[in-house]
């Protein structure tokens, strides 16, 4: 994964998050790099989702 | 026939579409759109050099009366005549969708400038679909349904609401087989409108808006799946359903109910190839607004058809964008002893209706104030007012509960219906408006 992706792993570990928390985590970082880092997390296949939509890492 | 590209001409000549020109973040596209009156134009999108984007095109119903060239007023019956005079598409040998083709690893999402819409969204979403998909027995359907971003070649799709594709997609998942659909993007609302209309399975949605356009739709063959796609289209992802089932997360999403709705189980969508434009525009349909009043001129229009059938005449309909142009109908009606609750019985027979008002025909039913005097002065609760207990509801609207059913469970509604016509056995007399005494004789400019 980049490290982005993997930022982003750490931080849903951390704690659940809305989509757009992530996306208000890394506010620099261009769309398209967002989209495709978010891709790669995606396609780790660690996401879960809570109830209320947030995602944290499921394993 | 008149194309996306068009009715942005029409929008600008009306002075109804604002130019935005300097570069706007995707993330940012949607919360800017709902600040403008008018439609948006982005003429810059920053890092998609070769994207614009245009948001909110039909979320007023002026904006959607001059994409379907009537007044306000006639969005029910201009519907009904596409309806009633369906012009089969004509397949042409090309089209500037496929101007650009991007196949294979080429295919790549992050290459459209998806926006991120909604505070709860559970990612960027494509709203403005008009997806194609084809059964070996029943054919073509054409319908619009979101599509949440999940990787570079994948997303998340809707199929959780009865439809025809999710038939068709159940017909290929018994099979174990992949349903291949087209999902065109920056199509006229004509196109949209077809899409959301229920049509009868046999019906080809595209010569619906064949009939509203006055011609055919223009369609070109897909690169990599057996579908056709309108020819002008901005954008086309072609690929598959995958064959897994509703086993996927989607959502939440913005609601056409402007509510946030739940994380759903979904299939997904696996793109094999992006056609579009050489300068293409993404459109963003804005939520919920221009969802509702795509909706309007088909609840609106079987409100029309549900009144006749029950032998009611009726002068005008509307589906107010307070009840999300789905949920709540009013109507004036030429009417007869006792048509006032027929009326009612009628309206509240479509669909999702939970909320139906009928008036006379003296009362204008687009001016809030004459509908609320009609009801004030109409109505007497004990004999004008029906509520009928049980009848099926929709899991998005709260008030039904649908969360405390578990899974699989359908909720049930009460649907209320007001009849504010004049009472049997009142004379009309009774409802005489005052007049001013010379109204038509002096005129205040002439003492200014």
């Amino acid at each position: 994964m980049s490290p982005l992706a993997v930022r982003m792993v750490d931080e849903l570990r951390a704690t659940p998050r809305y989509f757009a928390e992530v996306v208000e985590a890394h506010p620099d970082v261009a769309w398209r790099d967002f989209l495709k880092a978010w891709g790669e997390v995606r396609a780790a296949g660690v996401l879960g989702r809570e109830d209320d939509g947030r995602y944290h890492i499921a394993s | 026939m008149s194309g996306f590209r068009e009715f942005l001409g029409s929008l600008e000549a009306a002075g109804e579409l604002k130019h935005v020109k300097k570069p706007v973040d995707p993330r940012h596209l949607s919360a800017l759109a709902a600040q403008a009156k008018e439609a948006t134009f982005f003429e810059s999108i920053a890092g998609y050099p070769e994207w614009r984007v245009a948001a909110a095109l039909v979320s007023t119903r002026k904006r959607l009366a001059l994409a379907m060239g009537c007044s306000e007023r006639d969005i029910a019956p201009r519907f009904e005549q596409g309806i009633r005079s369906p012009i089969d598409a004509r397949l042409v040998k090309d089209g500037p969708c496929q101007e650009v083709v991007w196949e294979g690893d080429r295919a790549d999402l992050t290459s459209i400038p998806i926006p991120l819409m909604h505070v709860k969204d559970g990612g960027p979403y494509i709203s403005a679909t008009l997806v194609v998909s084809k059964d070996p027995e029943y054919g073509r359907n054409v319908g619009s349904y979101r599509m949440m971003y999940r990787r570079p070649r994948e997303t998340g799709i809707d199929l959780v609401s009865p439809s025809d594709m999710r038939l068709y997609y159940q017909r290929a998942l018994d099979e174990k087989r992949p349903l291949p659909i087209a999902v065109a993007i920056g199509v006229h609302p004509y196109e949209m409108l077809a899409a959301s209309y229920k049509a009868p399975i046999d019906v080809d949605e595209f010569a619906i808006a064949g009939g509203l356009h006055g011609s055919p739709v223009e369609l070109v063959k897909c690169r990599t799946v057996d579908l056709e796609v309108p020819a002008d289209a901005e954008l086309v992802l072609e690929g598959e359903l995958s064959p897994i089932g509703w086993t996927t997360d989607e959502g939440p999403f913005g609601e056409f109910s402007h509510i946030t709705g739940d994380v759903k189980w979904n299939p997904v969508f696996r793109v094999t190839c992006i056609t579009h434009r050489r300068d293409p525009i993404f459109y963003m349909l804005q939520m919920p607004w221009e969802n509702d009043w795509l909706a309007a001129p088909v609840i609106e229009a079987a409100g029309l058809q549900a009144l006749r059938v029950a032998s009611v005449q009726p002068v005008a309909i509307r589906a107010p964008i307070g009840g999300c142009c789905y949920w709540t109908l009013i109507a004036s009606i030429k009417k007869r002893p006792g048509e006032g609750k027929n009326a009612l019985l009628a309206m509240l027979s479509v669909a999702e209706v939970k909320l139906a008002i009928v008036t006379d025909d003296d009362i204008n039913i687009y001016d809030p104030d004459e509908l609320d005097w009609a009801m004030t002065f109409r109505v007497q609760a004990d004999h004008d007012v029906l509520v009928i207990p049980g009848a099926r509801g929709k899991h998005i609207d709260p008030s039904v509960k649908a969360w405390a059913l578990g899974k699989g469970g359908l909720p049930t509604t009460a649907k209320l219906g007001i009849d504010a016509t004049i009472p049997e056995g009142v004379p009309k007399s009774q409802y005489e408006r005052i007049r001013y005494f010379a109204k038509d004789d002096v005129r205040l400019e002439d003492y200014l």
